[in-house]
């Protein structure tokens, strides 16, 4: 018996289907793990002889499990694909032949000693959760990207000669898909570094062109810190500041909103789908009250677009701004939408790039690769988002059904299809964070105790938690590649992690 | 961030759990962080007749750091009079679990705090008398714990 590449592709695939739940096509594990569809076939052909595979006809049809994965040993996935190989034949008595004996019949333990399942659920387990921080790169947009590094597009997007000119017709089409995404004017679009460089340029541009008619800004309480710090600075030169507060749920209250707008009012800044909460706030109501009091309405949508329907033709938004890396495109692109004539200073002066508003030599491939990825996630709008809430639902509803004392934190419906933010009572989010990290679950926690600063997060203080409940909440994050499988792990392992640290707590219930 | 010493005592802590009928009791917290510990002690007489810790649980609600500690500061009290158990500083925490991180040093005063405080109940409990240094450090514990809700 000897393993090959081929034992090792089957029970990656294998492990993969079974992560599926249910039936899946040779083209679907193929692009999960990488392996070539052909060499895929051939396998699953074994298998299937085997017996520990079928097939299922019909539109869902596929491969799928044929034999039970609790008493499926690694023994019979290797028989199958695998011919048994013995080291000696039979008939020879050379001095080695009993320790290639002992090594074959340690390897036959080894195998008929893992099942299937034990292969899926192993401590080894990866299961990304933080989708909301940041997402990889899809290799659809890795490989769409990867000409634009080439020679012939070397130009700068400024430059009038062949080569500059090919790069900027590659950025005018770009451009052009946001726009059409949008339901915007291309020359309404901006390419920039990053979310906190749109956010920047927003706050501080709005600010210092706008300031013959007034200096106050009004952002809500739950912003993101590049809006908080950004009018933090601007408080400190000059401009005055105020936050509107938010509901229980993170909606902001549109009433406050309404009082506190006045006629030095220049910008109302707010986040649409919160990245700690995912509430998503009601930006027709808001852009409604802004347009009506000729106040400009910039919302940082960096967690919401391509989750949620953004038709600016129909949104009273002056300023949009969104991000490349949370929708699995490459880290260092974002835009900022800006409605024709609206007023703004560039944050960046130089050769007078993006329209003149952002001066920078663009980043080509990473221009491409940000929007092949918006119109990924477009075209598959809303077959993913509805799998996306389905399997929220799921993991909220289970987890507060199975962990005493937990509770949901921002919009039980108008919440970003991806995020679920849960606080639980007598314990603190650093430790759960870590333990997690050792069952191999990557999630985040709005607990001030990981991160650098020791004041616990502005957004759930917001909402009304007190400090030690804010020290006590995940956030757990779900995109492209988060299965039920997975979220059937984080089922599993969460009520064990919480009840450790439960134990250990001074407080009982 | 930490140590691998301070991880095998996060993962694994020694002595934890609630003590019934406790000689001593110390609870210290810090909300601003979200710690609270909460250290319970057996007492018994030595061969040479004085005071020491026959017993150390903890209770801890807190990050990585504060579980650390505290499982190290009952490391370092168990066995130990209380003359020398006074003696155990927040440096010598951090030097047993190898280093903190800068922002996480107060869990490692927390947990000398919290020894401290257990050893001035039972001196008050049992009538002996309480020094000066460890008068001083009681007040300024209980300064500190103002904000802090059972």
């Amino acid at each position: 018996m000897k393993l090959s590449t081929k034992t090792r592709y089957g029970l990656r695939a294998l492990a993969n289907l079974i992560g599926q739940d249910g039936c899946c096509s040779i083209k679907q594990i193929s692009k999960n793990e990488h392996i070539s569809s052909d060499y895929l076939e051939k396998i699953f052909s074994k298998l299937k002889k085997a017996g520990i595979l079928k097939v299922e006809r019909g539109a869902t049809g596929g491969y799928n499990l044929n034999c039970d994965p609790k008493k499926t040993t690694l023994k019979e996935v290797v028989n199958a694909l695998e011919k048994a190989e013995f080291i000696c034949p039979d008939f020879c008595s050379c001095q080695s032949k009993s320790v290639w004996q002992k090594i074959q019949s340690g390897f036959t333990n080894v195998l008929s000693s893992i099942t299937l399942n034990q292969l899926v659920d192993s401590k080894t387990k990866s299961v990304y959760l933080d989708y909301a921080a940041s997402t990889p790169v899809d290799p659809e947009v890795l490989n769409t990207m990867l000409p634009y590094f080439d020679f012939s597009y070397a130009g700068n997007t400024m430059s009038l000669h062949q080569m500059g000119t090919s790069a900027s017709q590659v950025v005018e089409t770009c451009r052009q898909s946001f726009a059409n995404i949008l339901n915007a004017l291309p020359k309404e679009i901006i390419f920039t570094a990053s979310a906190t460089e749109s956010n920047n340029t927003v706050l501080k541009g709005i600010a210092f062109a706008n300031k013959s008619k007034g200096k106050h800004i009004i952002i809500s309480s739950i912003e993101h810190d590049c809006v908080l710090e950004s009018a933090a600075w601007l408080k400190t030169q000059g401009f005055e500041i105020s936050q509107i507060s938010v509901d229980k749920d993170g909606l902001l209250n549109l009433d406050e909103l309404k009082k506190t707008i006045r006629k030095d009012t220049i910008l109302v800044s707010v986040i649409h789908g919160n990245n700690e909460i995912g509430t998503i706030q009601d930006l027709a109501s808001i852009g409604q009250i802004c347009h009506d009091r000729g106040v400009y309405f910039h919302t940082d949508a960096s967690q919401s677009f391509t989750k949620v329907p953004l038709d600016l033709s129909k949104l009273n938004i002056d300023l949009l701004t969104a991000s490349s890396h949370k929708i699995y495109g490459p880290k260092g692109a974002a835009l900022l939408y800006i409605k024709t004539g609206t007023k703004i200073t560039p944050l960046l002066h130089g050769g007078g790039h993006e329209f003149g508003i952002r001066s920078s030599t663009l980043n080509l491939p990473a221009v491409v690769g940000f929007t092949k990825a918006a119109e990924i996630a477009m075209a598959n709008f809303d077959q993913e988002n509805a799998r996306l809430i389905k399997l929220r639902d799921y993991l909220i509803k289970n987890i507060l059904e199975t962990i005493p004392d937990s509770h949901l934190n921002g919009h039980p419906t108008d919440r970003l299809s991806n995020n679920i933010n849960i606080s639980f009572d007598r314990v603190e989010g650093e430790s759960l964070l870590l333990e997690l990290d050792y069952y191999g679950i990557a999630a985040s926690t709005g607990s001030a105790c990981s991160s650098s600063s020791l004041e616990p997060s502005h957004v759930l203080l917001a909402i009304g938690l007190k400090p030690e409940q804010s020290h006590g909440s995940l956030r757990f994050s779900l995109g492209r590649f988060t299965t039920k499988s997975d979220a059937d792990y984080l089922l599993k392992v969460l009520p064990q992690v919480i009840n450790k640290f439960r134990a250990l707590s001074p407080f009982k219930s | 961030m930490y140590t691998q010493k301070v991880l095998e005592h996060f993962r694994n802590p020694h002595n934890f759990g609630s003590m019934d009928n406790p000689d001593a009791l110390g609870q210290v917290g810090n909300l601003a962080c979200g710690d609270v510990m909460k250290l319970y002690l057996k007492i018994a007489k030595n061969k040479d007749g004085q005071d020491y810790i026959e017993d150390v649980k903890f209770e801890t609600l807190g990050c990585a750091a504060a579980i650390a500690t505290s499982s190290v500061v009952t490391d370092l009290a168990k066995n130990k009079t209380l003359t020398e158990a006074l003696k155990i500083k927040n440096e010598d925490i951090i030097k047993a679990l190898d280093d903190l991180p800068t922002i996480k040093i107060h869990c490692s005063l927390l947990a000398a705090d919290a020894l401290a405080e257990a050893i001035y109940s039972y001196f008050q409990k049992t009538n002996q008398p309480i020094s000066k240094e460890l008068e001083q450090l009681h007040q300024r514990i209980v300064t500190c714990q103002t904000r802090l809700k059972h």
